[in-house]
């Protein structure tokens, strides 16, 4: 997964910076359900705070779909749904199963502070 | 984002990106709310994917249908030679009536340019899309055909 720098952003707290692996968003976002492009981005900001651009946003769904990770489901007029796949969900779980570790690791050293 | 600006945006996508995701990106853009900073993801995520292009999936599995294909212009061009040639003999017929001439005249030899300079038009359209997506192409073939009989039709029927 290719880590981005384009994002445009909308932090909600500007010190602490916000998240920024859209890959990791959207498989975040589709595993709430099947969402388009346009409720992908506000979804993602409500998690977040992180407003993707629809050229990282596409970037990231074109490299996801892919590898087979979403599907494209049948447009709604012009706006195409995606989900997330079973490929995707398993990777999208070992990922935040990682990030937990991380995450209890980076608390248990911050403790003794 | 206005329709106009939504558009050029895409079309900095290379080719096969936009018959893709190109009509659900603009109807992305144009649900967004746009500005200078959209803009610019937009314009330097197309640099990105022209310098790395994204593959697996159905990108390499470029979806031709008649419709697409026939916007290609060695499809349309030979119908509206075709179809020129018609009109030529329809409007020669409604001016002069259709009582065989002794001498070729300047009508007969813009038809016998129009349909012979469409044959390298037809043929280069066979030979580079008959392999690359066969089913459609064909269609094209097909609708090239009838504009060919269209046009000959008249000529044959009135034994010029």
């Amino acid at each position: 997964m290719r880590s981005t720098r384009n994002v445009v952003k909308r932090e909600p707290n500007p010190e602490l910076g916000h998240y920024s692996d859209p890959p990791l968003l959207v498989l975040a976002s589709l595993s709430g359900g099947p969402k388009h492009g346009h409720a992908m981005v506000e979804d993602i900001a409500r998690l977040c705070g992180t407003r993707l651009g629809p050229g990282t946003l596409y970037g990231a769904i074109a490299r996801l779909e892919g590898l087979g990770w979403i599907e494209p489901l049948e447009p709604e007029d012009r706006r195409r749904p995606y989900r997330i796949t079973g490929e995707g969900l398993r990777i999208f779980r070992a990922k935040m199963a990682t990030l937990q570790q991380f995450v209890k690791a980076g608390t248990e050293r911050l403790e003794p502070l | 984002m206005n329709t106009m600006s939504a558009r050029l945006l895409t079309r900095l996508y290379p080719r096969a990106w936009r018959q893709r995701y190109g009509s659900e990106f603009e109807a992305l853009l144009l649900d967004g709310q746009g500005g200078l900073q959209a803009g610019a993801n937009v314009v330097w995520s197309a640099i990105r994917e022209h310098i790395s292009p994204t593959q697996g999936g159905r990108m390499n599995q470029p979806s031709y249908s008649f419709l697409n294909l026939f916007k290609i212009p060695s499809a349309f061009i030979p119908v509206a030679m075709s179809l020129s040639a018609l009109a030529l003999v329809l409007v020669h017929i409604a001016l002069y009536g259709v009582a065989r001439e002794a001498d070729e005249g300047a009508t007969a030899h813009l038809w016998q340019l129009l349909m012979a300079g469409q044959l390298p038009v037809l043929a280069f359209f066979a030979i580079k899309w008959l392999p690359k997506a066969p089913r459609p192409a064909l269609g094209v073939l097909a609708v090239q055909a009838c504009a060919v009989l269209a046009s000959m039709a008249p000529v044959f029927y009135f034994n010029w």
